[in-house]
């Protein structure tokens, strides 16, 4: 409204300067209130606290009988298989043969696991902080056969945003997830 | 015998356009992920993308996956789907193209910004397709969208069209048919015969879903309830086959 009223075809060279320095001025004023460089700590919304884990519990991927659908994650879907991630904790084998019916075969425990893909026999997954290779002819029988050790970055920090939580302490082991926890002031926030 | 050639022309056409669509496995002896996946597999390298990184991993022996390259992409990025010679990566502030014709040190292409959101992209034919949701991990609370981007110059995306979702989560495309998981507010079938003007088939209220994945006329849908498999033999109706529960 105020650019509208103003009356541009009259100002002089000199004011003209001045005018786009203002208007640049503005700008960039506007744009720092958008984007405060350090947001204050959230006062309301969720708190988390790291759980911890040692990292020999970290790395023994070991097959299950199956195990009930409870959280369930990425999907995969591989000739006659469906594999469906259990957020966190592994993967449930489902044979497919006949859609209409599924079936459950058995469930492979992999700590922090989130994501898979396969080629020929050999699934990927996560675990944790490796990559780790796992054969699975025998869907009932899966053996790792390869663990590249500390693939993936350490979760420093919950996912969600606009949240408080403790900050993890890397002599109590490595943090396999973040659950929610009622704690009194925690220190770190993003 | 012009006759003749016409004929033969057309069914090549055909031929090479039945190549360019469907969901079909991207490498001989991998399977197939849902659209929020963050592992992937083209040819005999195995792609993941962390937070920051899009990594690979030479899979020619596939039990003895070796360390590739690392390539820093930013921050937040999200998802990663291969389609052809490229990966298309989904990230919180836009969509990457990248050239992967050299499978260990993939080159970027584009990116194609928007707005700040979460994203899984999938690509068919010449169009690839965007959601961008709101939510508690993501930054924007704006946005709740399809974008439907023409890819048919990869060094250039460009929007076709918007359109607008409820909270949309994976998403996948099988030929005519785009099937788009709301979350909790259901799922979505769409015929994207003509990309500019998408149309709703079904809307299934009560099937909440969060990622699919179509193929050979089956469509698998994972949600907070459990694994949802239909029929899409008939393109217009979808059936269901069965539920795999979650327990409570």
């Amino acid at each position: 409204m105020l650019l509208y009223h103003y009356p541009v075809k009259h100002i002089s060279p000199m004011n003209r300067h001045l005018l786009s320095f203002t208007l640049l001025a503005v700008c960039v004023l506007l744009d720092g209130c958008f984007r405060p460089s350090a947001p204050p700590p959230p006062t309301t919304g969720d708190i988390y606290r790291p759980v911890y884990a040692t990292s020999a519990d970290v790395r023994n991927v070991q097959t299950l009988a199956p195990q009930p659908l409870r959280n369930i994650g990425k999907i995969y879907a591989k000739d006659n298989y469906l594999f469906v991630n259990e957020v966190g904790s592994g993967i449930h084998i489902v044979d497919n043969r006949n859609p209409e019916s599924p079936v459950k075969l058995a469930f492979i425990s992999i700590p922090g696991n989130h994501e898979l893909s396969i080629k020929d026999s050999t699934l990927y997954a996560d675990n944790i902080l490796d990559l780790v290779a796992l054969n699975i002819a025998d869907p009932r029988n899966v053996r790792l056969v390869k663990r590249i050790e500390n693939a993936f970055e350490r979760s420093a920090y919950p996912l969600a945003t606009n949240v408080r939580f403790e900050c993890p302490d890397p002599a109590q082991g490595i943090v396999i997830r973040w659950e929610k926890a009622s704690i009194e002031n925690p220190q770190c926030y993003r | 015998m012009k006759l003749t050639l016409y004929v033969f022309l057309l069914i090549v056409l055909l031929v090479s356009c039945d190549k360019g669509s469907g969901n079909d496995s991207p490498a001989p002896g991998s399977g197939i992920g849902g659209s929020t996946a963050r592992f992937t597999i083209s040819g005999n390298t195995l792609y993941t993308v962390s937070n920051t990184a899009l990594q690979s991993y030479d899979i020619s022996a596939s039990s003895n996956p070796k360390t590739g390259s690392n390539i820093p992409l930013g921050f937040g990025v999200e998802t990663i789907f291969p389609y052809r010679t490229n990966l298309f990566i989904g990230t919180q502030t836009g969509m990457y193209i990248y050239d992967i014709k050299q499978p260990n040190s993939p080159k970027r292409v584009s990116l194609y910004s928007h707005m700040q959101s979460c994203d899984p992209v999938v690509a068919q034919g010449n169009y690839a397709y965007v959601t961008l949701r709101s939510g508690t991990t993501c930054r924007n609370v704006l946005a709740n969208s399809l974008e439907v981007i023409d890819i048919s110059n990869l060094a250039n995306p460009t929007l076709v069209r918007s359109y607008p979702m409820k909270n949309p989560h994976g998403l996948g495309a099988d030929s005519t048919l785009l099937f788009i998981g709301e979350g909790d507010y259901g799922l979505r079938v769409m015929d994207i015969s003509d990309p500019a003007n998408i149309r709703e088939i079904q809307y299934f209220d009560s099937t909440k879903a969060y990622d699919v994945i179509p193929a050979q006329k089956r469509l698998i849908v994972t949600g907070p309830d459990g694994i949802y498999q239909y029929s899409y033999a008939n393109l217009k109706q979808l059936t269901l086959l069965s539920k795999l529960p979650v327990q409570p």
